[in-house]
């Protein structure tokens, strides 16, 4: 099996930390895990910024905002799913948590006016159905023009 | 991309924010872009949909208009 080009070897670590712990790594903790030089994972997180697979934190490099779905901050969307607590990006990104990882699934979000509590559920591979809605501000055009906002 | 109990506290955000309702998703739809765009993420081959693939999936799941075209210019 041929070497798999290092964009690739990055990506597959940060999102193996991600899964394994519930925090997206930094740089530091992702050339350690494959054992290259953090100028190298710096490079990488470049790359895959590039292809819109992954936000470095701005004015710092060195950590990752989003390796959607994962959100490498706390956010209004925390997921529990293998008995961890991640963060997702948005609501889209809360169900993303559950597809990307292929197992049930909790979000306990909230209403994004006034705050009242509301459960995501996934199970068995599809959703608990509710009347809730979610509201995209941002065509699709612009998603990564501000990906934060988004 | 936030969610909400309903239309009504969605048109209730929107005025208190000065921002214009956009389009909504049901949770439905909802899942099954989140599987279009996730369910591969952990591994080797995964990537983001191309522009062209991203119209299929949303035009799919009833998601048509040039809100939901990545390539449009209609909204600069």
């Amino acid at each position: 099996m041929p070497e798999l080009d290092l964009d690739i070897q990055v990506k597959l670590a940060i999102y193996e930390i991600t899964a394994e712990t519930g925090s997206v790594p930094n740089s530091s903790q992702v050339s350690s895990k494959i054992s290259i030089e953090e100028d190298e994972v710096l490079a990488a997180f470049r790359q895959l910024h590039a292809k819109r697979l992954l936000l470095p934190e701005p004015g710092d490099p060195h950590r990752i905002r989003m390796a959607p779905p994962f959100s490498g901050v706390p956010t209004r969307f925390p997921v529990e799913a293998n008995c961890r607590l991640y963060y997702a990006n948005c609501v889209w990104d809360a169900y993303g948590i559950a597809a990307a990882l292929h197992c049930d699934a909790i979000s306990r979000a909230s209403d994004g006016h006034t705050g009242e509590p509301l459960t995501l559920e996934v199970k068995n591979g599809e959703p608990i159905l509710k009347p809730y809605v979610a509201h995209f501000a941002v065509p699709a055009a612009h998603w990564w023009d501000d990906l934060i906002f988004t | 991309m936030l969610l909400f109990r309903s239309e009504e506290t969605v048109n209730q955000w929107c005025a208190a924010h000065n921002i214009p309702r956009r389009p909504l998703v049901n949770l439905q739809q909802l899942w099954q872009l989140a599987v279009h765009w996730y369910a591969n993420r952990l591994t080797v081959e995964s990537r983001r949909p191309a522009p062209d693939e991203m119209v299929l999936i949303f035009k799919s799941l009833d998601l048509t208009g040039p809100f939901w075209d990545p390539k449009s210019d209609q909204w600069r």
